[in-house]
């Protein structure tokens, strides 16, 4: 369910971005393929006691992949998506070019926080 | 009758002269478009080449006038120490670009360059252009330039190439030193040049499957060491060289060859005693 969230709300839009955009230009190539992992087998709560699942996207240029090349935490009960920009994480939009703010709290386990 | 040297020049003045003028009159040819690509056709090629590239980079450099989105690369290389100094270094360096690329490209044609007071304006332009927002904005960029400090060292070393030769290139045009001045500015361009053949590298390397990260690296240095090479060829001292070298064999083997014709006729003059005809004169044509 995860998978098929981070696919319909990041991998496809993505992909249609990036056909749009010229590759004449000094941003990175977009790969040839990419693929959704899972990394975790069962919800964590995050501070605010909401259910989070970690992923991350993997990619493929020319026959190697390379994992995680976007590594980020989806909601299941909101559908919400984020992914880690820098060192914090952000809603997935970043991504698509909405310039977003940073999101506190999210995507960290509650027990990891002092 | 005329020396071989001086018809050569003729030729050149007259670009028509050596078509027939019945053909002339037939096929029309204007202006002689043909004569003019047998005569300059690899400084044409890359001028298009560049002219072809440039337009590239206005239609992939829309998406930085976009406000309400992030570009690409912006998204890419974000969060940077400092953001907002980063980010408008960014569209000044793009705007900046867009608009001295084309002049470049203008000012290296023939047509521009014959127009004395266009050549001079659009010059001007273009150095207050690069010397003000360009090559600064290049410098704060290339701090933050993906892939570590070998790049930034590359783009801080395309940046100081161009900011150097323009500021020589107008010392020069302004003393009238055109031969220093030709130099410079053949050095500037090439540099920003490099906006064009390392982006075209970036997309052949990603085809060849290397690795972005190293297809960077090799995108960027390649560019910016071979570009200056080929300045210093075609504009600068080892051109100067190379044609000094090509006269020094060419009077050689004259040398050469007087001493063996001079050998084989002091040979026959044992046999019959005759006068030698008189040395052809040289005219050479330069540039």
């Amino acid at each position: 369910m995860v998978q098929r969230r981070v696919e319909k709300g990041l991998l496809e839009p993505l992909a249609q971005k990036e056909k749009e955009r010229s590759r004449f230009s000094r941003a990175r190539m977009p790969p040839q393929e990419r693929r959704v992992r899972v990394t975790q087998a069962a919800v964590t709560l995050d501070a605010s006691g909401r259910a989070y699942m970690a992923f991350a996207v993997d990619v493929r240029r020319g026959t190697e992949w390379h994992e995680n090349d976007v590594v980020g935490c989806a909601y299941p009960q909101t559908g919400a998506l984020f992914v880690k920009h820098g060192d914090a994480y952000r809603p997935a939009e970043i991504l698509l070019g909405k310039d977003v703010d940073v999101a506190p709290n999210v995507c960290t386990p509650a027990k990891a926080r002092s | 009758m005329a020396p071989h040297g001086s018809r050569r020049r003729a030729s050149k003045l007259r670009p028509c002269a050596n078509i027939p003028p019945k053909l002339r009159a037939f096929i029309r040819v204007q202006a002689c478009v043909w004569n003019r690509v047998r005569a300059d056709g690899l400084r044409l090629l890359f001028l298009g080449a560049m002219t072809l590239g440039a337009a590239f980079i206005i239609a992939s450099s829309l998406a930085y006038f976009d406000f309400s989105e992030l570009p690409p690369f912006a998204i890419e290389k974000l969060p940077v120490r400092f953001s907002t100094l980063w980010l408008a270094s960014l569209r000044v360096h793009v705007t900046a670009a867009l608009v001295s690329l084309p002049l470049c490209i203008l000012l290296m044609t023939r047509m521009v360059q014959r127009r004395r007071a266009v050549h001079r304006w659009l010059g001007r332009a273009a150095g207050v252009i690069i010397l003000f927002a360009l090559a600064p904005s290049g410098a704060v960029l290339a701090f933050d330039a993906k892939g570590g400090a070998f790049v930034t060292a590359g783009f801080l070393l395309s940046d100081a190439l161009v900011a150097f030769f323009m500021v020589k290139g107008i010392a020069a045009a302004r003393r009238r030193d055109l031969v220093t001045h030709r130099r410079a500015m053949g050095h500037v361009f090439a540099q920003m040049s490099v906006a064009v053949t390392s982006r075209a590298m970036l997309m052949a390397l990603d085809v060849a499957g290397v690795s972005p990260d190293l297809a960077y690296v090799l995108a960027l240095w390649l560019p910016v060491v071979g570009s200056a090479a080929a300045a210093e060829m075609f504009y600068g001292v080892w051109h100067s060289k190379v044609r000094f070298l090509g006269r020094m064999t060419h009077g050689l083997s004259k040398v050469v060859r007087s001493l063996g014709s001079w050998t084989t006729s002091h040979e026959r003059s044992k046999v019959a005693l005759r006068p030698r005809a008189p040395a052809r004169s040289v005219v050479r044509v330069g540039r």
